[in-house]
């Protein structure tokens, strides 16, 4: 991957900008961080984040007068957090960390004054190894003696000036102060700062004019070498010293004060928060606002909604799963992508992503995640570094989809030209077998010209698989049947058929059933549920909104109540088929069904039967929309069907083929039509031990028929079983048996696994369903 | 993966051309160009090796997972 690509990707995500607070605080303190280290009860290290970022944090910590609280996002639902009271808190509760001062530098700045931003100053310079002396008139500090005690303890001041001491800060008390004294330090100090926010300094002192103008970013004021601040508030008298600090330790490193300070002002943050789901809770004003309770403090910085956005992670299983917001997994991909020698960490994570798209609608600069992934994917394949365990079962799911054993053209029966071709895709007639049968009849007898019928799968898996050229073949393959079928306009039942059309068969027209159902007269047999149905839009018609909008205007004719989801349209969730994430990751598949799935307590109603069958796989019952048109069960019992696994998917395909040619065709099935005619007992439970592990009943066929003629490999002396393996493909299959008197055979266990063990027999890389040999062929035969 | 394999059972198992029980032999296990040398039980006379379920969803799912992400 480009690391441009990256680049441009990381730039779109502000998840790392940082919250207003702190963008607005003039110290940068890391407000946020504070808030949530003092909810946690853990002061100290509260304490130490002020002494990294406010300067002379004792003392400055009692006097800030808190103008995040002008920006702070809290206010727009009730009260902004009161952070000047969190710090007073976190002061007047530990103890000054004293910071490792660099070694001396041997360069000296003169500092005229003892106010806060004076103090700042000196402190800022002092840490660096820079000796400071301060010149003032009366005691150190004055002006903050007058503040009141119980608003700034006296011993604040006190121990501030111990610090100073510290990193070798002098100070020099004066009668007064002349134009003499700065033209002498002048000579004998590198800068000299004046900070006229201490009242016994005044301009005319030095015989300068009121206000002296200085430049803001660096506060330099007349020659290069003096600097100046007069600062109404305790806030910007410490920001001023700590910028006038930062100036000074320039000039003595020989740069220009004005280098590299653009990150000092305060500036608006990127950072997106959404407040919608914070719940007002204005502050419980403190008994003693100048000393907080623990309690008071906890509670306070406890409202602290810790701004951040993660909208998408919210939003997305997936990404909750892994545990990162896109800024953090970007890198990990992209590192992934770059490595020569060693573990791939993130290949599971870049295979678990739906690739629905709602990760950009959601985000408010539209990072596209699932964008991001299928070009990892793309490049992970054409380096063929792809896990071939990922998507192998899926693929040649889809390749069988489209092998002649399945897949066929005819045109309407009678006719012998096509003005329209149902496809309904490779998951809807195993499914809804008759149903399918059902919506065939209704379009031939509603549409003009000829309907044709195609069973196949479209290629959507082979592109979510990052297979260029495997796609490539798959939609050659379905142009030809187009050609072949005479043109026609193509009528699609599956939303992922229909994006994969838009995308890779752009030059086919395509509508889908509910286009033309929504604009035809509906079936006689439709007819409404007894109770209100939410609405689940399938990933895949997101950007589809004339198909979205005809599923309404059919529930209307139908007169369906339907209660639209607060994430829909546009902003629709994936059911976990999408991507082929539940085919790479059957945990992170079912948990982004379960999120949709939790989002109504009402029986979904979706069009996409993958979203039907994957949402009802995580137990929520669910219907599709060719159950209200052609019901032919009681509504709650076809909310309840129980999806077929995957061998009655492909078996399921076989017998809609056989079912269909022969009733509108008149076409009696080939012999050997069924692809496993072998009488097996199958437990329930083992049934489902299959499914996991993604063993077709068609597999044990394999390996018993391999076995019937060349005898099994094991026998079992105690159990009387036998034990036999085969590979006919990338995947070694043991199943053991015991044969049963009717002839029958009982099966006990069956596995796999991919490793190669010499000695198994195997049917050769030729095996028309396997991956190999597809691309030896260079697609359909 | 040698050290995990040692002690696979195959108990009452037979091979069925051979009648001969299994026993511990070392036999080259391989995938994604990756070769490891490991004891299984095996036939002593034709050489057909025994895979029992959880040496196929254990150790062995655990390299091929590791060798797919190298
Ligand atoms: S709610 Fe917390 S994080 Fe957000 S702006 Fe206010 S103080 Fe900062
Ligand atoms: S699963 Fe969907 S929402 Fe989540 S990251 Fe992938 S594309 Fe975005
Ligand atoms: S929605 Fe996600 S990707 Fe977009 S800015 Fe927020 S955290 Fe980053
Ligand atoms: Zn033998």
């Amino acid at each position: 991957m480009e690391q441009q690509t990256l680049r441009q990707f990381e730039a779109r995500c502000i998840q790392d900008e940082p919250p207003v607070c702190q963008t607005q605080c003039p110290l940068h303190v890391d407000a946020r961080n504070l808030a949530r280290l003092i909810a946690g009860g853990k002061i100290s290290e509260a304490r130490r984040l002020l002494d990294r970022t406010m300067p002379l944090a004792g003392l400055a910590g009692y006097l800030c007068e808190g103008p995040c609280r002008g920006h702070c996002r809290r206010r727009e639902v009730d009260e902004p957090i009161d952070m000047p009271l969190l710090e007073r808190f976190c002061i007047a509760r530990s103890r000054f960390a004293k910071p490792m001062p660099l070694p001396p530098t041997g360069k000296k700045a003169a500092i005229f004054g003892s106010g806060l931003s004076s103090l700042a100053a000196a402190w800022e310079l002092g840490r660096k190894g820079h000796s400071v002396h301060v010149f003032h008139v009366g005691p150190p500090g004055r002006s903050l003696i007058d503040v009141p005690a119980e608003k700034l303890p006296e011993t604040a001041l006190k121990e501030t000036l111990g610090q100073l001491a510290a990193v070798r800060t002098t100070f020099e008390a004066a009668e007064n102060f002349s134009p003499e004294q700065l033209d002498s330090a002048k000579k004998k100090f590198m800068a000299v700062y004046l900070g006229f926010d201490d009242p016994a300094l005044k301009a005319v002192d030095f015989n300068m004019s009121e206000p002296i103008p200085v430049e803001p970013a660096t506060l330099a004021a007349l020659t290069g070498r003096i600097f100046a601040s007069r600062e109404p508030s305790f806030i910007g008298q410490l920001a001023a010293g700590r910028r006038a600090a930062g100036s000074i330790d320039r000039l003595m490193q020989g740069v220009s004060p004005a280098t590299a300070r653009e990150a000092e002002a305060t500036y608006p943050t990127k950072l997106y928060t959404n407040l919608a789901k914070v719940t007002v809770k204005p502050q419980k004003p403190p008994a003693d606002p100048l000393a907080p309770t623990p309690e008071e403090a906890m509670e306070e910085a406890g409202r602290c909604i810790q701004c951040e956005c993660l909208e998408c992670v919210k939003n997305c299983a997936y990404l909750r799963h892994y545990k990162g917001h896109p800024k953090k997994y970007a890198r990990e991909i992209y590192n992934n992508l770059s490595v020569v020698h060693g573990l791939r960490k993130a290949n599971n994570m870049i295979n678990s992503c739906a690739e629905c798209g709602l990760c950009k609608e959601i985000c408010p600069l539209e990072a596209d995640s699932g964008q991001f992934i299928a070009k990892a994917r793309l490049e992970m394949t054409a380096a063929s570094r792809m896990p071939p365990s990922a998507h192998e079962f899926a693929l040649e799911d889809m390749l069988y989809s489209n092998s002649p054993a399945v897949a066929f053209f005819r045109h309407q029966p009678g006719a012998d030209h096509s003005a329209w071709l149902f496809f309904p895709g490779c998951q809807l007639p195993p499914s809804l077998p008759g149903e399918t049968a059902a919506v065939y009849e209704h379009l031939r007898d509603r549409l003009a010209g000829g309907v044709g019928f195609a069973l196949g799968c479209c290629g959507a898996p082979a592109k979510w698989s990052g297979r260029q050229k495997l796609t490539q073949t798959v939609r050659d393959d379905l142009h030809k049947i187009w050609e072949e079928a005479g043109r026609p306009q193509v009528i699609l039942a599956c939303a992922s058929c229909s994006l994969f059309f838009q995308a890779e068969l752009a030059e086919i027209p395509a509508i889908t059933l509910w286009d033309v159902l929504a604009e035809t007269e509906l079936p006689a047999t439709g007819r409404a549920a007894a109770e209100e149905l939410a609405l689940h839009d399938p990933c895949a018609a997101r950007h589809d909104p004339k198909t979205r909008q005809s599923i309404r205007t059919i529930a209307r004719r139908l007169e369906q109540p339907i209660r639209e989801l607060p994430l829909s349209g546009e902003l629709t969730r994936c059911c976990g088929y999408g991507g082929l994430a539940s085919a790479a990751n059957p945990e992170v598949g079912d948990l982004i069904a379960g999120d949709r799935a939790g989002d109504s307590d009402l029986t979904m109603l979706t069009y996409c039967i993958m979203c039907r069958d994957r949402l009802k796989g995580v137990g929520k019952p669910s219907l599709h929309l060719l159950n209200l048109l052609f019901p032919n069960a009681p509504m709650e019992k076809a909310a309840l069907r129980k999806p077929p696994g995957i061998s009655e998917r492909q078996e399921g395909r076989l017998e809609f083929r056989r079912d269909l040619l022969f009733k509108c065709w008149g076409e009696s099935p080939a012999p050997g039509w069924l692809m496993n005619s072998f009488p097996m007992h199958i437990s329930e439970e083992l049934a489902s031990r299959l499914e996991r592990r993604r063993i077709l009943t068609s597999d044990l066929a394999a390996v018993l028929r391999h076995a019937k003629e060349h005898g099994a490999q094991f026998f079992n002396r105690e159990t009387g079983r036998y034990l036999t393996s085969l590979r006919p493909r990338q995947v070694t299959f043991w199943v053991e048996y015991s044969l049963d008197d009717d002839g029958a055979y009982t099966i006990h266990d069956a596995y796999c696994h991919r490793m190669v063990v010499p000695g198994v027999p195997g049917c050769g890389a030729g095996s028309p369903a396997s991956l190999e040999g597809y691309a030896a062929k260079g697609g359909r035969a | 993966m040698k050290a995990e394999l040692r002690g696979i059972k195959a108990e009452g198992w037979l091979c069925r051309n051979c009648r001969e029980p299994l026993q511990p032999m070392p036999v080259n296990i391989t995938y994604m160009g990756s070769s490891f040398q490991v004891e299984l039980p095996r036939c002593p006379t034709c050489g057909y090796t025994f895979i029992p379920p959880d040496l196929a969803y254990g150790k062995m799912l655990e390299v091929e997972k590791l060798l797919e992400d190298k």
